[in-house]
C-alpha cells in the first residue's frame, strides 16, 4: 500500500509517505494527512465460471 | 553562571505530524522502576532497576482546523503510537550528539482534553504519552 503526502504537516504535498514504526495509518487518513494511492472502488476481477462435469452413476 | 545552557525549543512530532509550532511545553521522562532489595542486616535501604516505564507530557494549543491538533489526536486516544521529541525542530529530521532526539514508539494515549476554555485565553490542553520502548538517536 502507498500513501501520498497531503499536508504540510506531515512532510512535502504530494511526495510519497512512509511511514514509520509505530504510525497510526487509519488516524493519518481519517484526518487528511495522507491519501491512499490505492484505487478503492476499482472492481475486482471474477474468477471465471467452471462448469462441473456430470456425475455419472 | 552556567557555562553551558539550552534555550528551550524543541521539536514534536506525534504519529509523524510535526506539531512544534502548537507546543509550548515537552517533558520527556525516562523511569526505571526502583525495586526494593533490602534485607535483614542492611542498614540503609537499597534498590535494584525493575521495569521500564516511560512518559512524555505536552502542553499544547488547541486547534480544531483541519490537520491541526483535535486532528492529529483524535484518533489516537486509546491506541499506541509514536512520539518524537527533539532538542530543535530540526533535529526531528537530523539528530547528532549536541542537538539529540528522543522517540517514544508504542506509547499509549489514555486520555484527550476535548475542551479546555477559559474566558479571553487561548484554550491548551495538556496530553500525557505512557509506556513504549524509548530510544535516543545522536546520528
Amino acid at each position: 500500500m502507498k500513501y501520498t503526502v497531503i499536508s504540510e504537516r506531515i512532510g512535502t504535498v504530494g511526495e510519497e509517505f512512509v511511514p514509520g514504526a509505530g504510525t497510526n495509518i487509519e488516524s493519518l487518513l481519517a484526518h487528511g494527512f495522507i491519501k491512499s494511492d490505492e484505487p478503492s472502488d476499482s472492481p475486482t476481477p471474477k474468477s471465471a465460471k467452471t462448469k462441473e462435469p456430470a456425475k455419472k452413476d | 553562571m552556567a557555562s553551558a545552557t539550552y534555550l528551550s525549543n524543541p521539536g514534536v512530532m506525534i504519529n509523524s505530524v510535526n506539531l512544534t509550532d502548537m507546543c509550548t511545553s515537552a517533558t520527556v521522562t525516562n523511569t526505571i522502576e526502583a525495586l526494593e532489595a533490602t534485607a535483614f542486616g542492611s542498614t540503609s535501604r537499597s534498590y535494584v532497576g525493575g521495569l521500564a516505564s516511560q512518559e512524555i507530557t505536552l502542553d499544547l494549543y488547541m486547534s480544531y482546523a483541519a490537520t491541526e491538533t483535535y486532528a492529529t489526536l483524535a484518533a489516537l486516544v486509546g491506541t499506541v503510537t509514536t512520539v518524537k521529541v527533539a532538542s530543535t525542530d530540526a533535529a526531528l529530521t537530523t539528530a547528532s550528539a549536541t542537538a539529540p532526539r528522543f522517540e517514544l514508539e508504542g506509547c499509549y494515549l489514555e486520555a484527550l482534553p476535548v475542551i479546555n476554555a477559559t474566558m479571553g485565553e487561548l484554550s491548551t490542553i495538556s496530553i500525557t504519552f505512557t509506556g513504549g520502548v524509548l530510544s535516543t538517536i545522536v546520528a
